[in-house]
């Protein structure tokens, strides 16, 4: 049968394109013949900037990266300062840190799976989500002072230990926790319409996923085992007990069902950190002595140097954070500012899968494919 | 008939029908958690990051945080006989640096987020608006 | 005396118009109006007014059911996600309805520039007006019917298959790809699911023998053994779930919401509708989930009919009109809570999955529903 063919532009502005990604539709009906992402609607320099500011300034600007779990974002350019400069870190940092980004990953997921149910048409689950998220904020917010973008990790350490007060409410959070998952599992998993929505839908194979560059829970939805807190083990993870969730399935479903069983890992994960956590507090630096505008970096310090210049180099430093892997490629000349600094984001490789991922199917199945990639624009175009 | 799987007693659908069942009639601590905001607030945490606060008497006007601002904010004016920082909040980042670096601990940031405003000018926020006076006890 | 007359059969009214008549006679005021009218022969005049007091009366009861309803449907929302909903304006916020219709009137009336600018005009009149005429046939409680039509059931479905002409209108005239297309996928929906829904429908009339809705109800008054209300519920379990299922679908509402689907389609069908034309397809939208809770009722659930109100004493049975309106108005709202708990629960389907349960599963089991009614009737079982 003859038919015309439909042009649709679908977004920046768009209900379900999770910020302003843009789609360029051509349709047969209702199918999806050809999709185009068309990205750079938040492009904001970031990499440009992190040349122009010291290595100090320019960690808030990396919570502006992905700013739904910016914690992560933080520790990875963080990480590579620390090796460019080869500072130490101390133990309790190092947990803090962990922590964070644990909690962070369980903020992420929640806010991905709430998004994805909702341009499913059902909203109750987003509501859900956003009522633990805001817990978990509310501790973050204990922690650091802010809600979303931290500037909480630094090199050498974090900015402040952990308050008083703060690890009773984070058990509260756990536990809590793991009661609403229960709640979110009886009314998700098993609902036959979100089955039909989501199984056999956006089908990748893991060798065609790891072709794409693909890396985190979407990655792992495909049955390829791969993860770096396992396998290029950072920080304190090689000390922590938990597992690599993998699905063999490759559909949306699989991609689904990896971000709630690493809900429950990341519980797993704070339950240990809280229970390992070295009790000797951290000491500022002005406390040990040193001044905080001129002294060298210690591995004692919560503080650091602003005027700092780590010796000429290059490193390129990678980590796990929720979407996938985060990658920091700082170049240093000697100077206090980077020379470059390149971003390797986990939101933008998935991204590019997207064509090929809903060739064929349904203009409701491309909303569904979107929300289990979980892109957040802000990643995306830097 | 492949393309639907299985379960037509619905059995899913059931199972989450009596949760938000529950969550309707508030069963087993699921409480209503919003605010009503502009009527109640919710609680700032001491180490919130909103607008900022300058010791008057601390303060030396020295320059370092406006060196220091990833986003140029703050700007070093004259207010009576002192120099004092002046901050744009419309460019602030909330980052803390600026309290960070301050060599004499002057620089402060309270708990008021309600910093809306209706033109541009009004969002720079002067010594006038900054300056605080430390009780000495 | 009379009101008791009324209930024991002794007066039966066909309509309201009768029942007003005999009220005004019994309050001794008829006779004089008439001799007025009379004078100047204008006899039919009264008549037409009597008529005219009615429908306003009906309209107005219909304005008022549908705002409540938006508030209702708001504050069910807000109790499944644990917030609040309105509570602003008026006592927990129940004169929200009344507010948002001030602002949409406020609002300015954009008309695309290369719109259809008539049938764009036309189309909220015409999904808005079928939505009222279908209350004409329905029985509200004892007498309370402004037109008993021998084919009322046939009347409703031909007047409720108008709306599928006006979302077209609408999607047509608006010149937007996702009108058209909420449009379409509306028309497709409506189609399939009207001939599962007048099936299931044909079998209750089977048991009546009678297309008229007051003959329905009628038959479904009193109880088997004493204490099973005879209701066709009971008799045809199958038929309600088909006939409930088809009527969510026809609502249009959340798991086969597709005129509107919002995350895919953005607005749907009304897309670039604003102001007052806005509010009519709004309105419409919740007198039509009005009318087909009172529908389902009225087939199912024994309309107005209360089964165990025989046993009150004769002394109470002036109340009995009252009662059965109340007893219509509650099990409405029962179906109408279960259609607004049902949207907060589940996703939306996708369109070919909507279409494929329609056409593969509800219309053959809707098919065999009747035949077995058919069968067993013939063979004396019902």
């Amino acid at each position: 049968m003859e038919s015309d063919e439909l042009f649709i532009n679908m977004g920046p502005v768009h209900p379900s394109t999770h910020g302003v990604a843009r789609f360029k539709l051509r349709m047969d009906g209702e199918s999806i013949k050809e999709c185009t992402p068309v990205i750079g609607y938040l492009h904001r320099g970031t990499e440009k900037i992190g040349e122009m500011k010291t290595y100090l300034q320019f960690i808030p600007y990396t919570d502006r990266l992905d700013y739904i779990a910016a914690f992560p974002n933080n520790y990875a350019y963080v990480k590579a300062v620390e090796e460019l400069a080869g500072i130490e870190v101390p133990l309790r940092a190092e947990y803090i840190r962990v922590l964070t980004m644990e909690l962070n990953r369980i903020v992420n997921h929640i806010v991905s799976i709430g998004s994805l149910l909702m341009d499913l048409g059902a909203a109750t689950m987003i509501m859900w989500g956003f009522r633990e998220r805001e817990n978990a904020l509310q501790l973050f917010e204990m922690l650091c002072g802010a809600r979303m973008t931290f500037n909480y990790i630094k090199p050498g350490g974090v900015r402040e230990d952990i308050p008083d007060g703060f690890i009773p409410k984070l058990n509260e959070f756990i536990k809590d926790m793991e009661k609403r998952i229960v709640d979110y599992e009886q009314l998700i998993n098993g609902n036959e319409i979100f089955h039909m929505r989501m199984k056999n839908i956006g089908v990748i194979s893991g060798k065609d996923a790891v072709n794409y560059g693909w890396t985190g829970p979407t990655l792992r939805g495909s049955g390829v085992d791969y993860d770096l807190r396992k396998y290029e083990p950072y920080s304190i993870y090689p000390d922590l007990d938990f597992k690599v969730c993998v699905r063999k399935e490759g559909d949306s479903y699989a991609r689904f069902i990896v971000r709630m069983d690493e809900m429950k890992e990341s519980l797993h994960i704070l339950r240990q950190v809280v229970d390992n956590m070295p009790a000797t507090k951290l000491i500022s630096m002005a406390e040990y002595g040193i001044s905080p505008m001129t002294g060298t970096p210690t591995a004692v310090s919560t503080y650091f140097p602003r005027i700092f210049t780590p010796p000429a180099g290059e490193v390129y430093s990678r980590i796990e954070a929720p979407k996938g892997e985060l990658g920091f490629y700082v170049v240093s000349d000697g100077t206090t500012k980077p020379y470059r600094v390149k971003i390797r984001s986990p939101s933008f490789c998935n991204l590019t899968a997207i064509p090929s991922l809903v060739k064929g199917l349904k203009i409701g199945d491309l909303i569904a494919a979107f929300g289990t990639i979980d892109v957040v624009l802000g990643d995306v175009d830097r | 008939m492949t393309w639907i799987s299985k379960d037509w007693a619905m059995g899913g659908i059931i199972k989450g029908l009596i949760v938000t069942l529950k969550h309707v009639f508030r069963v087993g601590n699921r409480p209503t958690v919003t605010v009503q905001y502009p009527y109640e607030k919710m609680p700032v945490h001491p180490r919130f990051r909103g607008l900022h606060a300058i010791d008057e008497d601390a303060c030396i006007g020295c320059g370092i945080c406006e060196v220091n601002c990833p986003n140029s904010t703050i700007t070093i004016v004259k207010h009576n006989t002192r120099w004092y920082p002046q901050v744009n909040m419309g460019m602030c980042l909330f980052c803390g640096i600026c309290v960070d670096v301050c060599p004499m601990n002057a620089m402060k940031m309270t708990g008021n987020y309600e910093l809306a405003d209706y033109s541009r000018e009004s969002l720079i926020y002067g010594p006038d608006r900054l300056l605080f006076k430390k009780e000495v006890n | 005396m009379l009101f008791l007359a009324m209930w024991t059969g002794d007066i039966m009214f066909e309509n309201t118009y009768e029942l007003i008549v005999f009220i005004l006679n019994f309050i001794g005021i008829y006779d004089p109006i008439y001799n007025v009218f009379e004078m100047f022969g204008l006899e039919y005049l009264l008549r037409i007014i009597i008529v005219l007091a009615e429908i306003a009366a009906l309209f107005v009861f219909i304005l008022l059911t549908v705002m409540f309803l938006t508030w209702m449907e708001r504050k069910v929302v807000a109790m499944v996600q644990a917030r609040y909903g309105p509570m602003v304006t008026g006592p927990r916020g129940l004169l929200q309805p009344v507010m948002d219709g001030v602002k949409l009137i406020g609002k300015e009336d954009i008309i695309p520039a290369k719109a259809d600018r008539w049938v764009f005009t036309l189309a909220p009149f015409l999904i808005f007006i079928p939505a009222l005429l279908v209350f004409i046939p329905l029985p509200f409680g004892e007498s309370l019917i402004i037109s008993d039509l021998n084919v009322g059931l046939l009347y409703i479905i031909a007047i409720s298959a108008i709306s599928p002409i006006a979302i077209l209108m609408a999607g047509w005239a608006s010149n937007n790809k996702y009108s058209l297309m909420g449009a379409i996928r509306a028309v497709a929906q409506d189609i399939s699911y009207t001939i599962p829904l007048a099936l299931a429908a044909i079998s209750v009339v089977l048991l009546t023998g009678s297309l008229s809705t007051v003959d329905i109800v009628t038959a479904q008054s009193g109880t088997w053994f004493g204490f099973i209300p005879k209701w066709f519920i009971f008799l045809q379990p199958l038929g309600f779930i088909l006939f409930l299922i088809a009527s969510i679908a026809e609502m249009g509402r959340i798991p086969f919401d597709f005129q509107e689907s919002e995350s895919e389609l953005v607005a749907g069908f009304f897309t670039e509708y604003s102001g007052m034309k806005f509010a009519m397809f709004f309105l419409a939208e919740y007198a039509h989930l009005f009318s087909v809770s009172a529908i389902v009722v009225t087939l199912f659930l024994g309309g107005w009919s209360v089964p165990f109100l025989s046993s009150i004493p004769a002394t109470f049975a002036v109340l009995i009109p009252i009662i059965s309106l109340a007893a219509f108005v509650i099990k409405t709202y029962v179906i109408i809570f279960f259609a607004m708990w049902l949207r907060d629960t589940v996703p939306r389907m996708r369109i070919d999955q909507l279409l494929n349960i329609g056409w593969k599963i509800m219309i053959p089991l809707a098919l065999l529903n009747l035949l077995a009614t058919a069968i067993l009737l013939t063979a004396g079982v019902f």
